[in-house]
Order: C-alpha cells, then structure tokens, then sequence
C-alpha cells in the first residue's frame, strides 16, 4: 500500500468515522489511555511503582487500607488526608562552626480524625544530632524526638513519630491526665499522633477530641563542620490516602492503576495485533488455496478452535513460570481463530471477482493474488476484529492473575484485583480496592468495543470498497 | 379515441447532496390505445426513470417536480400513495422492470408467487385466481404445469414470460417494459418479442418499450420516442425515424452506429464523448456538444420540439432554420 | 498445420463433473457431466480476427478460458505457434501468459476497484518482471495508454477505475492486456455493458491496435451484428460444438447449417417496416441441457429440417460446403 493511496482511504475512512458517535467516544478514551502512558511520570505520586509493588518498604509511610482522599467530601466528621509538605522555614544560627538550623513545618489539621504519622525526612552527610518538636495551636509545644541521624551520601533518612515518639508522647499524656487513667492505659495500644493532635486534658487518653488549628513541626538540626544536610520534607500519613486510597499492603492504588494501563495496552493490542494478522492471512489462504488444502486448514481450525483457552492457560501457567510474555503468547496461539470463518467467506467471495481471474490470466501467482488483492480488501474488517480482540484479552489475563497464575511481577489490574481477593478487600468492605481495576477493565473493553463496533459499521464486509 | 396516455411537461428530479439531477426535464408525448410506443436513448437519458415516474414510484431521492400525467384523462400526479396503489398501480399500468425475471423469489413456487402478487391487488377466491393465472400462463405460452416450478428451474425466456404474466393478469391498459428482452439470448428474444406482438394485438393493450437497442425498437414499436440526457430530442412513427428522414442529428448517429447482420458495413460511425452529467447540463441543446452538426444557436439556447412532417417532431435548431 | 496459423484447437473437450446422489452411484451409472465445451477444433490464423459466436451455454466462454489456460481441458490438444502447450510446466506458463491475453466483458470488475490506473497497469510488467527500472516501465505504461488513445496520459494515471467512463475502463483493460507485448487476445463480449454509441468507438480502437501490433484476436460474442463487422472469420457454437464456420459473408450472408439460420432470422435490425408481422423464426423447443446433450447432432430436436438419421450416432462432422466454409450437418444437400 503506497503512502498516496493510504492518505486517500485514511481521509475517506476518517469521515464516515466522525460520523459515528460511539466512536468518536471510544477514540476519546483510547486517546486518554494512550496520554496516560505517556504522562504517567507525572500522574502518579509513587514514580517507581512498576518496580516495587512488592517491595513493602516503599509504600512504608502510606497508610493501611485508607480510602481515598475524596471520601471526606462526603464525611461529616473528616479525616486527615496524606500529604507530603516541602515547604519551611527555614532559620540558622551560627557558632563556633557549628551551625543550628531549624526548620518550620506549617500543618494544619482541621480533621476531626489526625493523621497516623508524622516522618521527617531529609538527605546528605554526616553525624547530625537532631530535634523534633510540635507547636500546637493551644500553645503547648513538645517535644517528640531527639536523636541523631547517620547519613550517608544519597540517602534518604527518615523518622517516624509513631515509631520514635512513643515515650515522649506517654509523658506528655501522664502530664495531662488523671493517676486513674493513666494506669488503665495500655502503653503498645497509645496512638501517639492521636494524643498530640487531639485536645489536652482529662479523658484524652481513652476518648481524644481532635484540637484542630494550626500546628507547626519544629525540626532543629545541629549541623557540624563536616555534615550536611538537605532535601528534608515532612510526611503526614493521613487516615485518607491518594486518589484511589491504598490498599493492605500500604500501595497507592492509584498509581497501580495508573501504571496498568501501559500493561493492558501492551496485552491487548500485542495479543489482537498478532492474532487477527494470522488469522486473516490464514482464513484467506484456505479460501484461495481450496479443495483438500482448505478442508485441511478447516479441520485444524476447528481443532483449535474447541480448545478452551482458559483451562490450557492455567495449565501452561501452572507449569512454566508465568511471564507475561508466556500469557500473551499462549493467548495469540487460541486467539487467531476468532476471525477465520469470516475472513475465510469473504476470501471466497472475493475470489470469484473478476479482477481477480484477471490477474490470474496476467499471470500472477497465488502469492501475489493473496497478498496484494485479498488482504488489502480485509485489512478493514481486521482492524475492526482487532478493536473487539483487546478488550477479550485483558480480561483473560485479569483472570489469569485473578487465580493467582499471573506474572507477579508486574502491575496489571488482574494483579490488583488478585491482591484485593487475598487482602480480603471485600470482607473488609475496602470498595476502593476492589471496584477501580474492575472499571478500569471495563472501561478499556468499552473503549476498544466502541472503536471497533464504529470500525465494523463502516468497513464491514464490503467487497466493493469504492 | 383519446389517448390512453398523455404526459405533459413531466420534469423528476433526483435530489442528491450534491444538487439536482435532472433526469426527466419536461418531456410531453402520448399513447394511443393498441400502440406501443419506444422509448429509446443510452444509459443514464432518463428512460428508466420515466417508466418509473408513471408509476409513481420514482426511486429516491427522486421526485416529480413538475408537470402531469393523465391514465385515460385522469391525472394521477396529485394522487397520494394510497390511491394510486389502489386505482392505478398494476389496475391501469403496470411495469416489466428491467431484469425483472431474475427478481423472483427463488424460495417460492412460481405459482405461489403469482398467487400472492394477484391476491395482493384484488380480493378473490382461490380457485378463481388459480384460474387467472393458468389462463395468462397460456396466454404467455407457458404450461399451467409451470406454477409448481421453481424459478432456479426455469430457462431466462420462461422466467420473462411468467413476469410478463404477471404484469397482464390485473388487466392494465398500459404496460411498460424496461428492457425486457436486453438479457436473453437471440432467439428467445425474438420469441418473446412476437409474443409481445400477439398480446397487442389479442389484448388491445398500450405498450411503452424503453430499451436502448434501436434495433429491437424497429421491430417492436409503431411511434418511437428518442430521449438525451433527460429531454425529448426526436419522436416520430417508425417509418419516419428508421425510413432514412430522421430529423435530428443524434438519431441519426445513433443509426449510423447500429451494426445491421445484413449489410457488409466496413466502418461502423460512433459518437465521440460521452452523456452530459445531468447535475450540470450544458447551456443550450445538451447534446451540442457532440454534435457534428453543431451551430452558434445550439450552443446558448435550447432547442423547442418542432414538427418536421405530421407526427414527426425534433427538437433541433437545424430543423427550424434547415 | 499451416505456418499461418498461430492457435491450433484440436477436439477440445471440457467436462465439468456433476454430483451424483448416492442411489445413481450404487446403480452404477455414468456419473454425469456438464459437457460445457465437447470436441470442438478451429485455428486462429497470424494477424486475424476470429470470432466464436453463440448463444449463453454454447461453450464460447468456456472455450475462451481453455484458451487462456484458466481452465485445463479434459481431453483435446492446444497448440501455439507451432508448439503444443496442452499440458505445461510452470514456467512455460508463464511465458504463456506473456503471448496470450485476455479482456473482460465487464469493464469496471476486471480491474481492483482499489488500484489507480498506474497500479493497474504496472501489474504485469511486475509479474513478469519486465523492466529493467521504473523509467522503462513508465515508458511502456505510457505507450500502451497511448495506443489505446487515452491521452494525455498523466490525466489517467493516477485515477481509480471508477472515475472512468465504461469505455475509458476498457480502453484501460485493453492497455494491460497489449502492455505485454502479446501474440493473441482473447476477447469476451468486450463491449456488451458499454453504451451503443461509445462501442463503435472501442471496437474501432481494438481494431487500429490489432493493425498496428499485428495481433490475432478471439472474439467472443452472442452479437451476431458486430461479428459481421468486426471478424474476419467466425464459428457459430451451439451446445459445445461448433456447427458451422466460415468468413462473415458466407456464414452470416449465406448460412448453411440450420441453427445458423435460425440465429441470423432472429436478429432485429433498425429498419422500418417490421412492426405489423411476426418474425418467422426456424426453430423449435428450448435449448436443453449441457448435461443431458441430445444422441446424434446435438441440434436435431429443435432443427425443423431434422430427418431421421439426425437422431442417430455418431453426430455430424464439418463438412466443406464453399471456400474456407463449413458446416455440421448431415442433411446439407436437402436443405
């Protein structure tokens, strides 16, 4: 097909298709899908997802099976939502070459629920002993951690007050609270962030009411000649996390997400792409080729096409290590017989055109008459059969994965949805978890099923292609 | 007697997105009971679109624009669908459409087929219509055995003459045939064509022949009217449009092109171009541009029909000034 | 074999198989055939029109084809040029191919409706790899457009086949067909679907070309009128035979085998006078058919000068009445 001839079809083809409603939104959303590969960078907060969705210690400072940030619009008491705050103050007192710097962390809970942690991080070299205190809106102001922090050159340290301010914060509550109360107090069950946000007083420390306001992190670091340090931000670990809240396993559901789509794409259109061109070049053979050839070709199709793909794939998958790669190959060997049959009574029509017998009495060979005159005239109905075959393919590795015999080391919605099954997400009533992947695969089958539908209504079977 | 038929500056347009083809533009003739008269020209002159605008069943986006059309002087052109269906489709005239025969449900028994069609027009026990039918089938010289036939069984000559049948048993005063006999073979043409002869002259019917083989039309049809690109060029008896006088340079042409088995033509003449595109006629006579004989008047105004003798007009400048 | 001739058919026969039931196979009986082309001989003479004319179902078709080796003969040989191609291997079919072509009856299905006009007649110069470069064979396009009139020739190249007048197409089909350089073209019904007045206009063409190339053609018609015109010698076929042969004169002027009469008496022609009487037409009954051919001559229940030897095997052979003139029958002196 020279570039002219394809300019001209594309541009003929490009009408009709603007014509048709369930396309043009079906083309939206794929042109969606296809911007969030490409921006996905800057879409997800959690940049090194594909890599580590396993790795428990990269989702460490998330919460626990928190909903998503959007939830308390529709809350009444709200809860704190996970935030990363960069920006200080920042004040620096210098003596004897040893300077004191200290950092000022705005925060401002205005949740009747306080977030579950506060993590000072910061970066760079040296022996730095430090100091981190809380300046509550009552005016009280305590101190929560002193340590000292061993850095090393391109690092990222952390501290967590839930881990490290536990005797601190003891101290702070026994200050404030009846001898009665404090003994009935269970030391391992004190939710430090709870008591330092929550109102002081009395009954804080069985039933805390949040103190909300203005809070500011204090963090005073005593940097010596030969240290440095740099980069520091403040996490607060909200009760209501990301976009999509985050799952059991502390992952940010909505990068998970995010990062499917480039998998799902990959899945589907791999596995359509492959299969409907051996499929068509298959189908139109056995037309062209006729008489024992073709009733050969039948009854291999027919062998194939009784198979059940599902049950073979689990037994592939049981017994080899399930790669995604092995899937999508094990996927293209079922799926190239979907467009046989059609294809194949096309090619036997097609076959009887005149043109066709024309370009056998100029001499052409079967080769030529496939290749050049029948597959051009099928390449529409293709596209459209590939458009269908996306959606069908994501689903069954989502099932695949569903049953635990999918390649764990990727991100894929089925993979998500597997961990949701296994987290219990659903006794748990974490709808978060559970209803995005589903909508997600769904939504990329209706994407691909709108595509492919307005593709069929306009390039079906038309043998005189004007 | 009047004329059976008598059209009147009958103009259909086809309306498409592009504009309006103007396929029939203001044709007038009459049909005389017992004549047949030839509608002939080349592909796309309107002829077919003329059968059909007497039906009144022209093919969208097509519409009559203009003009009328009186079935035994009654106009049927304000007529609504229902009455026409009623009173004049297949009641007064009634159509052979251009490969008809092949239009026969091959999953049904001819006979059934007929059956349905004359049951369809007029309500009538079953045995009175099984008797209407075996009767045109003789008629059309076929057997009666023929309604328990197949139509994949019948040869294309018995397939012509059972859609003939067809169009007769509701006994029209008029029948149309569009190309009746352009798919058969030679010998089953000139049957069917001495057929056509001897039910005009048992029946005492009107027929409109539109083909586009001038030589079927010298056999067929007493008066001859010649289209191009949606106008009445010539029309005449056959005597006066085959006899050697034709008044307007196309026919003449169009002769000159007819190959004839009986004579030793060495060079057989044509018509260099091609039928205007009827969405954008030329200015002046269509056919000026093809003209051999072409003259400054052709070229910016339109020619009338004149008459040349009695009974013979041309619309061709050449006639009014010689 | 004269030195002349440049296709030589001897006894062609094409016989298409019919399925049996499974009764008429365990009976035994002769499976039946549809006998499209039965023992049918003519040659087609260096630089001559040849037309094989007929009614549908004749076997003209079908004979084309078997020229064309689209389709292989069931018995018979083919011989061109003085060589016998009957049965070939594939490269002797390839250059075949390359002597013998073909033109369509239907102008604008011959050719991919996708293709521009450039594609279209660049096909065959790809096939069999003639030309050295694309300039040489933008040349040869150029001639064959030109050769066919359809000039300038950029106006055309790069049309598609449906922004062509049905006499353009075929001017079209008829430049891929000469592009090759061919001895023979096999025409079948080439201006049947174009209109009255552009047909003189492409048979005129077809006829320069054949002058100019110095090309034989096999004309294949049901038009007897053109075929007075057109050919220089024809064949009347009727039920896979032929039954008489001859110059256009002799055979359309002065026909001797009954069927040719009743064909010449059927055809209509453009002159006054004709209205009032029916056509008197020599013949009876319908065509049978092919598969169920009549005993003796095939024509005989429909011959309305049939006498009783007609009906008996074996069936006429072509008898010699005139001058390169012939006939199948066996009652020729009585009638």
């Amino acid at each position: 097909m020279n570039g002219g001839r394809l300019l001209y079809w594309l541009k003929d083809f490009w009408s009709e298709f603007r014509k048709v409603k369930s396309g043009l939104v079906g083309l939206a959303f794929l042109l969606l899908f296809l911007l969030s590969v490409v921006l996905e960078p800057l879409l997800i907060p959690f940049p090194e997802t594909n890599k580590r969705w396993s790795d428990i210690t990269y989702w460490d400072e998330n919460p626990r099976s928190a909903p998503p940030f959007w939830t308390n619009w529709f809350t009444g008491k709200k809860s704190a939502v996970t935030e990363r705050i960069r920006s200080f103050k920042a004040e620096e007192r210098q003596s004897d070459g040893v300077t004191l710097r200290n950092l000022t962390f705005p925060y401002e809970d205005s949740f009747e629920y306080p977030p579950y942690d506060l993590i000072v991080h910061f970066s760079g070299k040296g022996s730095v002993p430090f100091l981190v205190a809380l300046q509550r809106p009552d005016g009280e102001a305590l101190e929560l951690i002193r340590a000292q922090a061993d850095l090393t050159e391109g690092e990222d340290f952390h501290v967590s007050v839930d881990k490290e301010a536990r005797d601190a914060v003891m101290e702070y509550v026994r200050s404030k609270e009846s001898e009665e109360a404090m003994s009935r107090l269970n030391r391992s069950a004190l939710v430090p962030t709870e008591m330092i946000f929550a109102e002081a007083g009395p009954g804080m420390a069985a039933k805390p009411i949040a103190l909300k306001g203005n809070y500011r992190v204090i963090v005073t670091l005593m940097i010596l000649p030969d240290a440095e340090v740099k980069d520091p931000f403040l996490v607060v670990s909200g009760r209501v996390s990301g976009i999509l809240g985050t799952d059991s396993s502390k992952r940010d559901i909505w990068s998970g997400i995010v990062a499917g789509v480039k998998w799902a794409l990959l899945i589907g259109l791999l596995t359509a792409f492959v299969s409907v061109s051996v499929g068509v070049v298959y189908g139109i053979m056995s037309a062209y080729l006729g008489g024992w050839k073709d009733s050969l070709m039948q009854r291999i199709f027919e062998l194939f096409i009784s198979v059940p793909l599902l049950p073979i794939l689990i037994v592939m998958s049981a017994v080899f290590k399930p790669s995604i790669w092995t899937i999508i190959v094990m996927m293209c060997a079922f799926f190239w017989v979907r467009p046989v049959k059609t294809v194949r009574s096309m090619a036997l029509q097609i076959k009887e055109e005149t043109y066709i017998e024309a370009s056998r009495a100029l001499g052409a060979g079967s080769g030529r008459i496939i290749f050049r005159h029948m597959v051009p005239l099928l390449i529409p109905y293709a596209f459209a059969v590939m458009a269908l075959d996306v959606p069908s393919a994501v689903v069954y590795e989502a099932t695949v994965s569903l049953i635990g015999l999918g390649d764990a080391t990727i991100v894929t919605w089925g993979q998500i949805l597997r961990g949701a099954l296994t987290g219990g997400a659903v006794l748990g009533g974490l709808w978060w978890w559970v209803v995005p992947p589903g909508i997600m695969i769904a939504l990329m089958g209706m994407t691909f099923a709108f595509v492919g539908f307005a593709m069929d209504k306009i390039l079906h079977p038309k043998l005189r292609t004007r | 007697m009047g004329s059976v038929l008598e059209v009147r500056n009958l103009r259909l347009y086809y309306h498409t997105g592009k504009g309006a083809v103007r396929a029939v533009d203001d044709v007038s003739f009459s049909l005389a009971e017992g004549e047949t008269l030839g509608l002939v020209g080349e592909s796309g002159c309107g002829k077919t679109t003329m059968g059909l605008a007497l039906l009144k069943m022209p093919t969208p986006p097509g519409r009559i624009e203009g003009g009328s059309i009186l079935i035994d002087g009654r106009d049927i052109v304000p007529l609504g669908e229902t009455a026409v269906r009623r009173t004049v489709r297949w009641v007064k005239i009634s159509m052979v459409f251009q490969g008809a025969m092949n239009c026969l449900t091959p999953v049904y028994t001819v006979g059934r087929q007929m059956l349905e069609t004359l049951r369809n027009h007029k309500t009538m026990a079953r045995d009175e219509a099984e008797r209407i039918i075996a009767m045109y089938l003789g008629l059309v010289g076929l057997s009666p055995e023929t309604v328990r036939r197949y139509p994949h069984e019948l040869s294309g000559g018995m397939k012509q003459r059972v859609v003939i049948a067809m169009a007769l048993f509701l006994e029209p005063r008029i029948v149309i045939l569009d190309e009746p006999t352009t798919a058969l073979d030679v010998i089953v043409q000139a049957q069917i064509i001495n057929l056509l002869k001897e039910l005009k002259r048992s029946l005492k019917l009107s027929f409109l022949f539109i083909t586009h083989d001038l030589a079927t039309e010298a056999e067929v049809a007493d008066r001859i009217l010649v289209m191009y690109a949606g106008r009445v060029a010539e029309i005449g008896t056959n005597q006066q449009i085959f006899g050697g006088g034709s008044g307007h340079p196309y026919t003449r042409r169009l002769l000159a092109a007819t190959p004839r088995i009986h004579e030793k033509v060495s060079e057989l003449s044509f018509i260099p171009g091609a039928p205007p595109d009827l969405l954008d006629p030329p200015t002046g006579c269509r056919f000026h541009v093809r003209c051999p004989e072409v003259m400054d008047r052709c070229r910016t105004e339109m020619p009338p029909l004149v008459q040349v003798e009695d009974g013979h007009a041309s619309a061709c400048w050449r006639c009014v000034h010689g | 074999m004269a030195e002349r001739d440049l296709l030589v058919v001897k006894d062609l026969k094409k016989w298409f198989p019919v399925r049996r039931s499974l009764g008429q196979w365990m009976a035994g009986t002769e499976r039946p055939a549809v006998r499209a082309v039965d023992g049918v001989s003519f040659e087609i003479r260096k630089q001559e029109i040849f037309g094989l004319v007929g009614e549908s179902g004749c076997g003209k078709t079908t004979t084309g084809k078997l020229v064309m080796k689209l389709l292989e003969p069931s018995s018979g040989t083919l011989e061109f040029d003085g060589m016998d191609v009957t049965r070939v291997t594939a490269e002797e079919l390839a250059r075949y191919r390359r002597n013998v072509q073909m033109i369509f009856q239907d102008p604008y299905a011959s050719m991919n409706p996708r293709f521009k006009i450039r594609e279209v007649l660049d096909e065959p110069l790809s096939i069999h790899k003639v030309g050295a470069d694309g300039r040489e064979r933008a040349d040869r396009i150029a001639r064959a457009l030109s050769e066919v009139k359809l000039t300038p020739v950029e106006e055309y190249l790069d049309r598609f086949p449906h922004m062509l007048s049905g006499g353009q197409r075929q001017r079209v089909a008829t430049a891929r067909t000469l592009i090759l350089s061919p001895h023979l073209l096999v025409a079948d019904e080439p201006v049947s679907m174009i209109d009255l007045s552009t047909r003189a206009e492409i048979l005129h063409m077809m006829k320069d070309v054949q002058r100019d190339l110095g090309l034989s053609y096999l004309y294949i018609t049901h038009d007897l009128s053109t075929a007075r015109y057109f050919t220089d010698r024809l064949a009347v076929m009727y039920l896979g035979r032929i039954v008489e042969i001859g110059r256009p004169d002799d055979v359309i002027g002065a026909p001797r085998h009954p069927y040719t009469r009743a064909l010449i008496a059927a055809v209509c022609e453009p002159v006054p006078g004709k209205v009032s009487t029916c056509r008197e037409i020599p013949i009876k009954g319908e065509i049978p058919s092919a598969a169920d051919i009549p005993p003796g001559c095939r024509f005989h229940p429909r011959c309305v000068f049939a006498g009783p030897e007609c009906a008996q095997e074996p069936g006429p052979e072509l008898t010699e009445v005139g001058a390169d003139h012939g006939a199948a029958c066996k009652r020729l002196s009585e009638i």
